[in-house]
C-alpha cells in the first residue's frame, strides 16, 4: 500500500463511517442499484454509478462499495465526494465534529484511563500471541473475549468491543460445529466401513468364492434359491445405505466449509468495519486474533474480486488484500495520528496556529478515537478553537463578498498566527475591492455622459463584486438624484428664466444633476462660474477698501461698474448690487463727479462734463472711465468750432 | 436834480458796470468764479469772460490748438479746463506747473456734425504772473 493510500484511507474510511454498513456489502458483494433514467435531464449521479462532469471533462472518482470515496486534494484540502468538492475544513460534518471535539474536556476520566489501560493490554496480548508460532489456546481467546466484553461497558467505547467479541465467538462456535460434523463423518465411515465389509461378505456368499464361500446365508434347510435371492436384496440395501451415508458425509463437508467461509467474511466485515470507524485498536486486535481463531493460513479478504473495495486494497501493490493489510493500515494511522498530535504540540508552542489547526483536523478526522487526540489539552483546543472561529467567519464574509471586514479577519488571524500566509487573501479582496471601485467610477462617468442604462448596469456589477462597498451609498444617492431629475431641471429653467444664479449657485449640489442634459450644462456651468467670479471678485474688493479707505472704494465701485457694463448678469445679482451700493457710498465724491459728467456729456455741455471728468481723477488718478470721458471729451472740444 | 427817468437810467448803467467781471479791474483776477458752480451749469456762464489766475496742472494738444487742465489757487482737488487756439497765448509759452494769468470767455460752440458743444472756457489772452 503506497503512501497515498495511508493517507487518504483514514478519510474514507472517516466519511464511510457515517454510511450505513448494510450498505458496505462487505464479502458479499451487493448488486449495484441499477441506474435509474436522470431526471429532467440532469447527470445525477447515482449510487455504485460512475460519475463524469460532461463539461468539465473530470475523471471519475473511483468507486467502493456501491459509494463513491472522497478524494482528498492536499493542495486545496478539499475532499471530492459524489462529484463535489468540499474543504475538508469547512465541510459541515467534519466541522460540526472537529468543533464539537474543540469544545470538549479532555477525556482524562478514571473510566476512560481504565478502558484504554485494559485496551493496551489486550492489544499487548494479542500482539504477543501474534509473534508466537504457538497456536492461541482457547484459553487465551476466551481472556480475550471476556477483555472485550468488560470494556463494552464504557460509553466511549461504541459497542465496538462487544462487536469483536461476538465476531470471535462466533467464529469459535462455528469451529466448535465443524468439529462436531467431522466426529459425525468419523462415525459415519466407520458404519460405511463396517457395511461394506459385510456386503462383501454376502457377496462371496453368492459366488461361493473365498473361505466363506461354503458358509451359506439364510437357512441351512433346502432353501438355497430362496438364501441367495434374501443376500442379494440385503447386498443392495447395504450398498443403497453405503451411498445414503456417503452423502450425508459429503454433506457435512460442505456445510463446514460454508459456515467456515461465512464466520470468516463475518470476521473480516467487524475488523473492516472497525477500521472504517476508525478504531484502529479494535481492528489491530481483530486482525492479531483471526489467524488464531481461523488457523487453515488462509487470511485473504473474501472480497468480490468485482468490488471496489478488493480494487481499492490491491490499488496500492497490486497484491490480494489481506488481514495483515488491514493491520497494516491500523497500524500506520495509529502512528500517523500520533505524530501528527505531536506536531500540533510543537506547532502550538511556536504560535503556529494555522498549521496546528490543520493538523488536528486531520487528526481528529483521522483518529478521533485514538488517546493522543482524546486526552488533548483543553488549553491547546482553546488557542486552535479561537483561530478555526476567526477561520469560519473567514469563510463566512468571503461567502458574503464582505471584503472590508474579510481583511480584518485576516489581520485578526495574522495576528495570533504571524507565520499564516494572509497575502493571498488580502490580495484577492484588494483586487475585487478595485474591481467594485472601477465600476463605479464608470458609473460616475456614465452619470455625467446621462447614459441611464451603463449607469445602473455599472452600479451592479459593483454591488455584485463587493455589495458592502460603502461608495455604493454615494452611487444610491446618485441614483436618487436620477429619479429626481425632472423636477430640479424644470426648477432650474424657472430659476435661470428669473436670473436667479446665485440661487442655483447655493443649491449646486443639487442642481448638479441637470448637467446630465447637455443642452442645460453650459447653463448650468455658466450660472455657476459667474457667481464664484463675483464672489471671488468681491472678497478681494473688500479687501482692497479695507487697505486704502480714500481710493479703495473708488477702485471697487468702477470695477464693479464697469463688470456690470459688460456683462449684465452682474446687475442681477443681489449680493453685487449691495456692494456696488456700499462702494458707491464710500466713493461718494467720486461717484457723484463720474455721474455729473456722464450727465453734463449727454446736455453736450462739455466744459463742464471735463472739469467733472477732471474732478474724478483727482480722487481716483487710475480710474479708467474718468480717464476715457476725459479724453473723449477733450477731443470733442478741440476739434469743435468756437 | 435828475428826474424819474433818470434815476432808473442810472440804476441800470450801475447794474450793467457791476453784473460785467471783465470790466472789472484788468490787472487782478476774478475771485467770483468758482470751479465747482462750472461743473454743475457751464451753459450758465456762457458769454461771460473771466480772468483768472491758474497754475497749468495738464496740457492735451491737437494740432496747435491746446487744451489746458489749469487749478485755481486754494483748490487745488478741482481741474479747470481752457481750450488755447493757436495763438491765442501770444508769445507767453505755456508750460506745465507754471501759473499765469487767462482772459477767458465761456462759449458755446460747435463740432464737426454741427452739434452744440456747450459752455467751453476759450482763452482769449493769456499773461505772464
Amino acid at each position: 500500500m503506497n503512501a497515498r493510500h495511508i493517507q487518504v484511507l483514514p478519510l474514507i474510511c472517516w466519511t464511510l463511517c457515517v454510511q450505513p454498513l448494510s450498505a458496505q456489502g462487505l464479502g458479499n458483494a451487493q448488486p449495484n442499484p441499477a441506474p435509474q433514467p436522470a431526471v429532467q435531464g440532469a447527470a445525477v449521479p447515482r449510487i455504485g454509478q460512475s460519475h463524469t462532469d460532461p463539461e468539465s471533462g473530470e475523471t471519475p472518482n473511483p468507486q467502493i462499495l456501491g459509494m463513491e470515496i472522497p478524494l482528498l486534494d492536499p493542495a486545496s484540502d478539499t475532499v471530492s465526494y459524489n462529484g463535489a468538492k468540499f474543504d475538508v475544513g469547512n465541510n459541515a460534518l467534519v466541522r460540526a465534529r472537529f468543533e464539537k471535539y474543540l469544545q470538549q474536556n479532555p477525556d482524562d476520566s478514571t473510566e476512560a484511563k481504565r478502558y484504554r489501560k485494559k485496551l493496551r493490554s489486550l492489544l499487548k496480548l494479542t500482539q504477543k500471541s501474534a509473534r508466537s508460532s504457538r497456536e492461541v489456546g482457547s484459553e487465551t481467546l476466551l481472556k480475550i473475549g471476556n477483555g472485550l466484553y468488560e470494556m463494552n461497558d464504557y460509553p466511549g467505547d461504541g459497542g465496538v468491543s462487544g462487536s469483536l467479541a461476538s465476531a470471535i465467538a462466533s467464529a469459535i462456535s462455528v469451529q466448535y460445529a465443524n468439529r462436531s460434523r467431522s466426529r459425525k463423518n468419523e462415525a459415519l465411515q466407520k458404519e460405511i466401513d463396517k457395511l461394506v465389509e459385510k456386503t462383501n461378505m454376502m457377496n462371496n456368499r453368492n459366488t461361493g468364492r473365498g473361505s466363506s464361500s461354503n458358509v451359506i446365508v439364510g437357512k441351512a434347510d433346502g432353501g438355497g434359491a430362496s438364501n441367495a435371492r434374501t443376500n442379494t436384496f440385503a447386498i443392495a440395501h447395504n450398498t443403497k445405505k453405503i451411498a445414503t451415508l456417503e452423502a450425508t458425509g459429503v454433506k457435512n463437508d460442505a456445510d463446514s466449509i460454508a459456515a467456515m467461509e461465512l464466520a470468516k467474511i463475518n470476521f473480516q466485515s467487524t475488523i473492516v468495519s472497525m477500521l472504517m470507524q476508525r478504531r484502529y485498536d479494535h481492528a489491530l486486535i481483530g486482525a492479531h486474533v483471526y489467524r488464531h481463531v481461523f488457523n487453515d493460513g488462509d487470511t485473504t479478504l473474501k472480497l468480490n474480486s468485482e468490488s471496489q473495495a478488493a480494487q481499492l486494497f490491491e490499488g496500492g501493490v497490486g497484491l490480494p488484500p489481506t488481514v495483515n493489510t488491514m493491520a497494516t493500515i491500523a497500524a500506520n494511522m495509529r502512528h500517523e495520528v500520533d505524530q501528527n498530535m505531536e506536531a500540533v504540540a510543537n506547532m502550538l508552542a511556536q504560535n503556529k496556529l494555522s498549521d496546528a489547526t490543520q493538523s488536528l483536523i486531520q487528526a481528529v478526522a483521522v483518529g478521533e478515537y485514538m488517546q493522543s487526540v482524546a486526552t488533548f489539552p483543553v488549553e491547546g483546543r482553546r488557542r486552535i478553537a479561537e483561530f478555526w472561529s476567526l477561520r469560519r467567519r473567514a469563510l463566512t464574509t468571503l461567502n458574503a463578498r464582505d471584503y472590508g471586514a474579510l481583511e480584518e479577519i485576516a489581520s485578526k488571524m495574522k495576528a495570533l498566527d504571524p507565520d499564516f500566509d494572509d497575502s493571498m487573501l488580502t490580495s484577492y479582496c484588494a483586487g475585487r475591492k478595485a474591481q467594485s471601485d472601477l465600476h463605479l467610477r464608470n458609473a460616475a462617468k456614465a452619470l455625467k455622459a446621462g447614459d441611464d442604462a451603463t449607469f445602473n448596469e455599472e452600479i451592479t456589477k459593483a454591488g455584485t463584486i463587493w455589495p458592502k462597498n460603502p461608495n455604493l451609498e454615494k452611487g444610491r444617492q446618485q441614483l436618487e438624484k436620477l429619479d429626481n431629475q425632472d423636477p430640479v431641471r424644470d426648477e432650474f429653467r424657472t430659476l435661470m428664466a428669473r436670473k436667479e444664479y446665485r440661487t442655483i449657485y447655493n443649491e449646486q449640489d443639487k442642481f448638479e444633476v441637470v448637467a446630465v442634459d447637455p443642452e442645460l450644462k453650459q447653463q448650468y456651468k455658466d450660472a455657476i462660474t459667474l457667481i464664484g467670479t463675483i464672489d471671488g471678485m468681491l472678497a478681494q474688493l473688500e479687501i482692497a477698501a479695507k487697505q486704502d479707505t480714500t481710493m479703495g472704494p473708488c477702485m471697487a465701485y468702477e470695477m464693479l461698474l464697469e463688470h456690470g457694463e459688460k456683462d449684465e448678469r452682474y446687475k442681477e445679482d443681489s449680493r453685487y448690487r449691495d456692494a456696488l451700493n456700499r462702494f458707491a457710498l464710500g466713493a461718494h465724491e467720486f461717484t457723484k463727479a463720474l455721474e455729473n459728467a456722464k450727465a453734463c456729456e449727454e446736455r453736450r455741455e462739455y466744459g463742464s462734463a471735463l472739469s467733472n471728468y477732471y474732478r474724478a481723477q483727482c480722487l481716483y488718478p487710475r480710474s479708467t472711465m474718468a480717464g476715457e470721458g476725459a479724453r473723449r471729451v477733450t477731443e470733442i472740444i478741440l476739434k469743435a468750432q468756437f | 436834480m435828475l428826474g424819474g427817468g433818470g434815476g432808473v437810467l442810472l440804476l441800470a448803467v450801475v447794474a450793467a458796470l457791476v453784473m460785467k467781471p471783465s470790466e472789472s479791474r484788468e490787472d487782478s483776477p476774478d475771485s467770483r468764479f468758482s470751479v465747482a458752480d462750472y461743473r454743475q451749469d457751464a451753459s450758465r456762464l456762457t458769454g461771460n469772460s473771466y480772468r483768472l489766475k491758474a497754475r497749468v496742472e495738464n496740457i492735451e494738444s491737437i494740432g496747435n490748438d491746446r487744451l489746458v487742465a489749469v487749478s485755481l489757487p486754494g483748490n487745488p482737488q478741482e481741474r479747470l479746463p481752457l481750450l488755447v487756439r493757436s495763438g491765442s497765448a501770444g508769445r507767453v509759452n505755456l508750460t506745465r506747473g507754471d501759473t499765469f494769468l487767462f482772459h477767458v470767455v465761456c462759449r458755446n460752440g460747435k463740432d464737426e456734425q454741427g452739434l452744440d458743444v456747450k459752455g467751453v472756457m476759450v482763452v482769449e489772452k493769456v499773461e505772464t504772473e
